[in-house]
């Protein structure tokens, strides 16, 4: 057996390896419920800010702690406590989703990431609502 | 109606010259085909002119959106989506590639800059390679054409008339009057672009992007006709370039989320960063492959499906960050702008393509029958490259679980913590390239012997065992996998550099490869030491107690920091003095300071972290760093008050009662406190009350530091009068809201007990985090010294043709 093929099988077995051991790396994404059935298990899970709800944010007495209500896809809502600084614009997003684990009545996230379709739309007139293009004529004229 | 003022015959020239782009293009292809099939000089002809005309057509679009964006003709969709009248000149260049359709149209012109290269340098397999070129340019200006075949719309055309093209504004009321251009604004640029990292990043990242195209056409035409290692010679100091530029757009990529993105770091494996290293990683391979080919042979199909690869995986890379099926996982994934089923259609062609032209020759690639000795140079390079594949393997693994998800049906999330994942991967990967980097050069091609090669190495690897053993003493580092990539940096640094020295006699023309992995193994060097030795100095110091709060706050990162609030910082004093508005930025100003042993603050330096606020698109925060030679100071507000709130009714608080010594520092809400001394005073010198010879006066003598650091004194008065009634005198500054009353001394331990009230004020105050790097500068000399040995290579190649 030639050198070049005893590399080529350490290649490939090496390939594999790292085909189940990056897609073992992953978490999931899934929902409230199923997050609260394995409270030791992380998730990501995506839904949208409650607005309703209030949002506790006080830096004075812990700048990493910051609370709120979110709905999930399936509509469940939770109250959400996130061990970071509030992110700025939070209150625009109109996706969000949160890394961490369920614990008792409330999900303990530790990341998030938010999306803010505003960022990176395709221009629909809809973002400049037909009110705020009039104030802007006025205020121009 | 008649509408006034509208600019329409500039986009009509621009649509003129999209479909004149589309039609030479295609013509070029044709011809270019038939003149390489037919080796025909009159078809070589015809496509020679056809791809000039496709790139005058190519340069007339740029021109004309351009012209469009300088003058700000916002009846067009693509200049009012972005730009807008208050945007600065400057940022031309920004609002030009910010959209979909100029970043495609970049992306094209530099593939027509390239191939006008290629023809006019008119080498061996010209007619063939730039058939391929011309089909790419075909794809890739059906991209703007934006006509609908079959009600399926192909392209998106930036020369697109609000009015005319897109029927949603028709309604809205500014559209109703025919002055409406007078009125008209563009939505503007997204503020988080606007940098001058956006100005130089998307053309060297496109351009490294374009250049990819090169090696793959070369390496397609070698297949074609036949020539499997004809093209080699060409098609080298294009795909040195291609490592170079492309390397340099990624690298400039990583200083611009370093500088001015709030990711904490210069590489945060974010799917877009790893999108554009992977088909980085397989090309630094497929090159090292082409030298083996070059020089000894027997490589050809690992080397052809890694140079193949790589622009294929630029296509998927397009595809990734095009097509919005990063959505979730991305902090800067780009939505659906409905040319994903192209660019799908475009990426599997060229797979296709690849699969084909690999499979129909793999019998007659040629071969070496004679089996590879273990001491060679070409084994170890051969070995490396294929690291350098496995790596990429599992990065474009990670990166595609979207897509993974998308196919199976699955609910894949990436990793959690992206970084330590990428991290624990790779590591392994970058310390075996490292290794054979080092010594590999001290083999020779085809044989050499153990003992001779065995004896070159010797020197260089006792000094980087010495080098990097006294490294990772010094910052105490004891993971053991950092421990030995630290030791095969600094062996990969010194090997190259003996070689260089001593075997090459420090020749210029020869230095290319030794002085990139040099450049290579100083940049790796300084990853380590900056990632894994980076410090978050702002833990929470404050007097606020959070640990009550709940018992898993071990990792905070933010600190709040109220305005001119001096808290400790690992060296530093770090206090916040306020904030500047200009135009749509509010600037923080944090300064650090230092003590000096007589008590003082000195300022060492500020920083000036920001905020820009947009009300349409959302406010954008961007960190400030203080650059040292062993270390940067990052600092980044991740919340502030941005209104100004209305300042509450000041008011002294309740008294506190403590019991201090003299020296003692006390931190208080307006400044910083130390009990100076306490002595007798006589009372003759007491003006406040009359006092008799026999009465006691004790003065505590307090230097206050207020925030701005000036000092005030305060001489607060202990009183026994008649021997028996005791009373204070107090001594209050209002500027620094204080009073304090001496109430007693306590003769067991020397301490006295005063009492503080002080006046409550409701402060700005800002919730921030700062990183010490060390030694990122290592980082950054690394980069430089590598783009700087593929230089040489290049000029050396091209040069004497080495």
């Amino acid at each position: 057996m030639k050198k070049t093929h005893i590399i080529g099988i350490i290649v490939i077995a090496i390939s594999i390896g790292v085909i189940f051991g990056s897609i073992n790396d992953s978490s999931t994404y899934s929902n409230f419920t199923e997050s609260s059935k394995n409270e030791q298990a992380e998730f990501h899970i995506v839904g949208y800010l409650n607005k309703e709800k209030p949002q506790v944010y006080e830096p004075q007495k812990n700048p990493d702690l910051f609370q709120f209500y979110m709905y999930d896809k399936d509509s469940v809502e939770r109250k959400v406590v996130l061990h970071k600084s509030k992110p700025q614009d939070f209150d625009r997003s109109e996706q969000i989703v949160i890394i961490g684990k369920s614990k008792k009545n409330e999900f303990h996230a530790d990341q998030i990431l938010m999306k803010c379709p505003s960022k990176y739309d395709n221009g629909s007139p809809e973002f400049q609502s037909p009110e705020e293009l009039e104030k802007e004529r006025t205020a121009n004229s | 109606m008649k509408y006034i003022g509208e600019h329409l015959i500039v986009g009509q020239l621009g649509n003129f010259f999209v479909v004149t782009s589309f039609c030479f293009a295609l013509l070029a292809m044709l011809s270019y085909f038939y003149a390489s099939k037919n080796e025909d000089k009159t078809w070589k002809k015809l496509a020679n002119i056809s791809f000039i005309g496709h790139t005058a057509s190519v340069f007339g679009i740029v021109a004309v959106l351009f012209y469009m964006l300088m003058n700000q003709y916002f009846e067009y969709y693509y200049v009012w989506q972005h730009s807008s009248k208050a945007l600065p000149l400057r940022y031309i260049f920004s609002c030009f590639w910010e959209g979909q359709e100029g970043s495609f149209l970049l992306w094209t012109f530099w593939h027509t800059v390239l191939g006008s290269i290629i023809i006019w340098r008119n080498g061996k397999l010209t007619t063939s390679v730039m058939a391929i070129f011309s089909s790419v340019q075909v794809f890739l200006s059906s991209m703007l054409l934006g006509v609908y075949i079959l009600e399926y719309k192909v392209g998106s055309n930036p020369f697109t008339v609000l009015l005319r093209d897109h029927p949603e504004f028709v309604n809205l009321p500014l559209f109703k009057s025919a002055d409406y251009l007078l009125h008209l604004d563009g939505r503007g640029l997204n503020p988080l672009l606007q940098n001058y990292w956006m100005t130089i990043h998307p053309p060297t990242l496109f351009l490294g992007f374009a250049s990819t195209l090169v090696p793959f056409a070369y390496a397609l035409a070698g297949l074609w006709k036949k020539r499997y290692n004809e093209w080699i010679k060409p098609a080298m100091p294009w795909t040195i370039f291609s490592v170079m530029i492309l390397g340099t757009g990624i690298l400039m990529g990583g200083a611009w989320a370093y500088e001015a993105l709030s990711f904490g770091g210069f590489w945060a494996w974010d799917p877009v960063e790893n999108a554009s290293l992977v088909p980085w990683l397989t090309l630094v391979g497929g090159m090292h492959l082409m030298l083996i080919q070059e020089k000894k042979g027997g490589v050809s199909f690992t080397m052809f499906g890694l140079v193949l690869i790589s622009f294929i995986l630029i296509l998927y890379s397009t595809f990734l960050t095009r097509s919005g099926i990063l959505g979730d996982s991305s902090v800067h994934a780009f939505t659906d702008l409905g040319m994903s089923g192209q660019l799908l259609l475009y990426l599997l062609s060229y797979i296709f393509i690849a699969i084909v032209a690999l499979v129909v020759n793999y019998k007659s690639l040629p071969r070496n029958k004679k089996e590879e000795d273990l001491w060679t140079r070409e084994f170890w390079m051969f070995t490396g490259s294929l690291v350098l594949f496995i790596s990429s393997f599992q990065i474009l693994i990670s990166t595609s679980i979207p897509v993974i998800n998308k196919i199976f049906g699955s609910s894949l999330a990436p990793p959690s913590d992206a970084i330590s994942h990428y991290n624990s991967w790779q590591i392994p990967f970058v310390i075996l390239v490292l290794l054979f980097m080092s010594f590999s050069q001290f083999l020779k091609y085809k044989k050499s012997a153990f003992k001779s090669f065995s004896k070159a190495i010797l020197r260089s690897l006792i000094a980087a065992l010495v080098i990097s053993g006294a490294i990772g003493f010094l910052l105490k580092m004891t993971n053991p996998f950092e421990l030995f990539l630290l030791f095969t940096g600094s062996f990969a640094v010194l090997g190259n550099l003996d070689y260089w020295l001593s075997i090459l006699k420090g020749k210029f023309r020869h230095a290319g490869s030794s002085i990139s992995h040099i450049g290579f193994g100083v940049m790796m060097i300084g990853a380590l030491i900056s990632m894994s030795q980076q410090k978050n100095i702002s833990n929470n110091t404050s007097s606020f107690d959070v640990e009550q709060l709940g018992e898993e706050f071990e990792n905070k990162e933010n600190i709040l920091l109220m305005e001119n609030d001096t808290l400790p910082m690992d060296d530093y004093y770090v206090s916040y003095r306020g904030k500047e508005e200009e135009g749509v930025n509010v600037y923080f100003l944090v300064e650090y300071m230092k003590r000096l042993p007589n008590g003082d603050f000195e300022s060492v330096f500020t920083l000036r972290p920001r905020v820009q606020t947009n009300p349409r698109m959302g406010n954008v925060a961007e960190p400030d760093t203080r650059h040292f030679l062993d270390k940067d100071i990052y600092t980044h507000v991740t919340w502030a008050i941005l209104e100004e709130d209305k300042k509450d009714e000041e008011e002294y608080g309740e008294p506190e009662v403590k019991n201090v010594k003299v020296g003692d520092t006390l931190y208080l809400k307006q400044s910083i406190v130390i009990l100076d001394s306490v002595r007798r005073i006589l009372p003759i010198d007491i003006k406040q009350v009359e006092l008799q010879e026999s009465d006691i006066a004790v003065e505590a003598k307090l230097i206050a530091w207020d925030f701005n650091t000036k000092k005030h004194t305060l001489r607060p008065l202990f009183i026994v009068k008649d021997t028996s009634e005791i009373y204070g005198l107090p001594d209050g500054i209002e500027d620094i809201g204080l009073k304090v009353s001496f109430n007693n001394i306590n003769p067991k331990d020397g301490s006295i007990e005063l009492t503080f009230i002080q006046k409550n004020v409701s402060r700005d105050f800002i919730v921030m985090q700062a990183i010490v790097f060390p030694y990122i500068n290592l980082l950054w000399l690394g980069c430089f010294i590598m783009i700087i040995g593929t230089i040489i290579a290049i000029y050396s190649r091209v040069k004497f043709g080495k």
